[in-house]
């Protein structure tokens, strides 16, 4: 009786506080990382532990894609590792939901055991990457790696000349018998012509976004006049309109003089294209009387660390230290992602990479994307509409399919 | 409806009795049955069946027990799903971080309803136990014999089987069908979502707002109530359309290949097959690249000029024939695809009925005249609905949540055009099903998801119900014979 009293007693407590032990002895840490990285990480948490040879750690690396982070964090975010890797654009969404720490209330740990300030490493990397891991001024994340997209082309069709605006690149494509590929169905991409008009988007403390879209930019073009001129892109004969996600299928099939896509596809696109392929910035889009860069979207990834980790300080630790420079030049090496690292990005090697050098002179152009959740599926309609040619080309038809956007991604969250 | 009327009358009748038993033993039970409303062991012990008593006993104080260590904590704070908000502060000499002793919300709505149905459970036995002990004085009163503890065990083993065979099943049912549905009704009326999502933040009841913005426009979500509306009707027409087109696609595959002027029909059965043996997403997912704008039937229409003819009817403004990718085209895409995958599980089940099919009934048809159609219309089909009408049903709810055919077709493939189904998060193609696991997946609207879950619930429970009464009641039985 007594033994069973206590067995249920027992059993209740368990149940009800949870007790986990404290960590005495070897530092435990999670961390996810992307699939492709995962050697070079395993590699890196080696490095860790030997600059800190007095501690002992016990390190456990999983994968988890940088582009689905968010997605597998929120379902349970005690249960998500201490330390993980993802895309900037996820980092509104991890904050609302607290998944993600403010680097402010560690910085001390930081100072102490790496002798860095926040400072120092905002101002270690460049800028776009600072502001695309703060929301809300407060700094969340470390940036180790630019991404966005640019235009690949191939100099046998296209001309350096002709790249310039895209009248000049689709008319060259158009008389190689070839096409010109982009994603249009993608808030991330489509924003582009947007953006070159001067509108851009934000987002609010309760998670909602701001667009203007349906209305005149800051640098007095309307929104209407944007989408004429994508339709005028989009209903080129040699335009061809690409599902989001099956830009490398499209490059390996041929068709393609000129893609728009990014770092991830530079060894398909010399195989495809020939090594004598060209990487630049996007071509000017044509508004009204004038021509203006048409500015993608910068986007970065970042890792950041789990406010429920169980050694938060060492987390944060091993977090800046696969972010630092050093290891932004591994990441480098071994799987050629641009760095964000200013110091890093100076490397001869860096400087010698096209595809690099195209998303360097995109980004130089190009706008860091601030937008609530809401934002995504609308846009992707937008786009898919424009390059199935179902809006009028007649200006009340847009505005109304603005307006109708702009409703959309606007919408109050919940 | 005669019948449903006793059902409900005797299900009350069945209440009443329970709660008449349980009064009259409290009435009439001598002072060791009123004692075990208090100490449930007591009036076992009283007619030394120690075990037992020490059984309940201790069934009792774990209850207590419960209450006070578990339930307590979460249960007081159900009104409110918890006031006090996550608060950390980080420790330098620990390197750690320090947490307030705050809520969360969602384990106090889970853990609460646990208690409940703890509670309701421990209420019946209770109830049960007080009637049981009364029992045990009448028997003792009548100089019956007492069970051991020993022989009532073997009465489990022996008469009483069935409710040690049911027991585990029943707590299984509890814990994993019938508390997480509970759960999902109860966050069904909170503000479960992005915004409030736990540990980090707190939700709380909202009542009936979910509800009102699913069904009015112009609630919290500006096209919720348009989107659904669509999304519902097209559940429906799949679900029919996915239901008959195999069902009768499965019955004709088998006549023709029951026929005698088939030739090699294993051949033919065995090729059939081979589309069950292959896993559905990986078979679907080859169809969805092989029908894809750039994919190969679209390259082989194109080649051979049918994309051209196509565009200059004006059915298509594309490069491309949008298989997967435009409404219309896609919606009938799906069910074709469907076809071909559900073709074959129907017509094993119709070749398994076929040939149970009463030869002397055949035979007579065709002495008596008969050709092949009036024996398939007036013999085979009727045989055929009497005997599957149940899993015509059960079809038909299956497909309304027919999750794999419909996502593995067109995630990532089908973007809507339409500017108000995006806005809320919807497609033309979407089932309710689908767009409940997107708005959960990726928008982790949980209180929304929830109504949804609840509106198909009732959907499907609604149409089981009234399918089974009118299809297979229990008069139609025996008609066929």
């Amino acid at each position: 009786m007594k033994k069973l009293l206590s067995l249920l007693l027992a059993v209740t407590m368990v149940l009800s506080l949870g007790v986990f032990a404290l960590a005495d002895g070897p530092i435990e840490i999670t961390v996810w990382g992307a699939e492709e990285d995962q050697t070079y990480l395993a590699e890196r948490i080696e490095a860790f532990k030997a600059a800190y040879p007095d501690q002992e750690f016990d390190i456990t690396l999983g994968v988890e894609s940088e582009s689905t982070a968010k997605d597998t964090i929120l379902t349970d975010v005690e249960a998500a590792a201490d330390v993980y890797a993802f895309a900037s654009d996820q980092l509104p969404d991890l904050v609302n939901a607290g998944a993600i720490l403010d680097l402010s209330t560690v910085e001390a740990a930081l100072t102490a055991l790496a002798g860095k300030t926040l400072d120092d490493i905002k101002a270690a990397n460049v800028e776009g990457a600072i502001t695309a891991a703060t929301y809300n001024d407060k700094f969340y994340a470390f940036p180790f790696a630019s991404d966005g997209f640019f235009m690949f082309y191939d100099p046998d069709y296209i001309s350096a000349e002709q790249a310039e605006t895209w009248e000049g690149l689709l008319d060259a494509a158009a008389a190689a018998g070839k096409k010109v590929g982009m994603t249009l169905a993608s808030g991330w991409y489509n924003t582009a012509f947007f953006n070159a008009a001067g509108f851009s988007t934000s987002l609010n403390a309760d998670g909602t976004t701001n667009m203007d879209w349906n209305g005149t930019s800051p640098d007095g073009y309307t929104g209407v006049q944007v989408v004429q001129a994508m339709q005028a892109i989009a209903g080129h004969d040699a335009f061809m309109a690409i599902a989001d996600g099956d830009i490398s299928n499209q490059i390996a099939g041929g068709d393609l003089a000129a893609v728009i896509s990014g770092t991830w596809d530079t060894k398909l696109v010399s195989d495809t294209f020939g090594e004598d392929y060209e990487a630049r910035a996007l071509p000017l889009l044509t508004l009204g009387e004038d021509q203006v860069p048409t500015r993608g979207t910068v986007s970065f990834k970042m890792i950041g660390v789990n406010p429920y980790a169980t050694n938060t300080g060492w987390a944060v630790m091993l977090a800046e230290f696969l972010t630092n420079e050093e290891s932004q030049v591994a990441r480098f090496e071994a799987r050629e992602i641009p760095p964000t690292n200013i110091a890093a990005s100076e490397s001869e090697a860096v400087q010698a990479n096209k595809g690099v050098v195209g998303l360097t002179e995109a980004a130089a152009v190009g706008v860091v994307q601030s937008v609530g959740g809401k934002y995504w599926d609308p846009t992707a309609s937008f786009g898919e509409q424009i390059a199935q040619g179902t809006i009028g080309t007649d200006e009340a038809s847009i505005q109304t399919a603005l307006d109708q956007l702009v409703e959309g991604v606007t919408a109050p969250v919940g | 409806m005669n019948k449903i009327g006793g059902a409900v009358a005797g299900f009350f009748r069945g209440i009443g009795n329970f709660f008449g038993e349980f009064f009259a033993a409290v009435a009439k039970g001598d002072w060791a049955v009123k004692l075990s409303l208090l100490v449930w062991g007591a009036g076992y012990a009283k007619r030394r069946q120690y075990v037992k008593a020490t059984i309940m006993t201790a069934l009792e104080v774990g209850l207590i027990l419960f209450s006070v260590c578990f339930a307590s904590q979460y249960v007081p704070k159900f009104g409110t799903l918890g006031t006090v908000q996550m608060a950390q502060e980080f420790n330098i000499e620990t390197m750690q971080m320090e947490f307030n002793d705050y809520d969360h919300s969602f384990l106090i709505l889970l853990f609460s309803l646990f208690s409940f149905v703890v509670w309701a459970v421990g209420l019946v036995v209770w109830m049960r136990n007080t009637v049981a002990c009364y029992r045990l004085q009448q028997a003792a009163e009548a100089g019956k014999h007492i069970n051991t503890f020993k022989e009532d065990c073997r009465e489990y083993l022996g008469d009483k089987f069935h409710i040690t065979l049911l027991t585990l099943p029943i707590i299984g049912i509890v814990i994993f069908t019938v508390i997480p549905i509970l759960l999902l009704i109860f966050v069904a009326f909170t503000n479960y979502d992005q915004q409030h999502m736990p540990p980090s933040a707190l939700f709380t009841w909202v009542g009936f707002e979910n509800f009102k913005s699913l069904f009015s426009s112009g609630g919290m979500t500006v096209t919720f109530g348009y989107a659904f509306v669509r999304v519902l009707g097209w559940t429906l027409v799949w679900a029919f359309f996915a239901t008959f087109t195999t069902y009768f696609g499965g019955i004709l595959m088998s006549l023709l290949l029951n026929s005698k002027k088939t030739r090699a029909p294993r051949l033919w059965r065995t090729l059939l097959v081979i589309t069950i043996a292959v896993p559905q997403f990986v078979s679907l997912l080859l169809v969805r690249n092989f029908f894809s704008n750039g994919g190969i039937v679209n390259t082989l229409c194109a080649r051979i000029g049918l994309t051209g003819w196509l565009r200059s009817i004006g059915l298509i403004s594309t490069s491309y024939i949008p298989f997967l990718t435009a409404p219309g085209w896609a919606h009938v895409m799906i069910i074709l695809i469907n076809i071909w995958i559900g073709v074959p599980y129907q017509m094993l089940i119709a070749t398994g009925i076929l040939m149970n099919l009463p030869s002397d009934q055949l035979e007579s048809a065709r002495v008596d005249g008969a050709n092949k159609f009036q024996t398939f219309r007036y013999i085979t089909m009727p045989y055929m609905l009497q005997v599957t009408a149940p899993t015509l049903v059960t079809d038909f709810v299956k497909n309304i949540n027919n999750f794999n055919v419909i996502y593995l077709l067109t995630d990532g493939v089908y973007t809507t055009t339409n500017q108000l189904m995006a806005n809320s998060q919807a497609k033309e193609v979407d089932l309710l099903v689908t767009w409940l696991f997107n708005l959960t997946q990726n928008y982790y609207n949980y209180k929304m998801a929830a109504v949804i879950g609840i509106v198909v619930f009732i959907v499907c429970a609604v149409f089981t119900l009234v399918a089974f009464n009118f299809l297979i009641r229990g008069d139609k039985e025996g008609v066929y014979q």
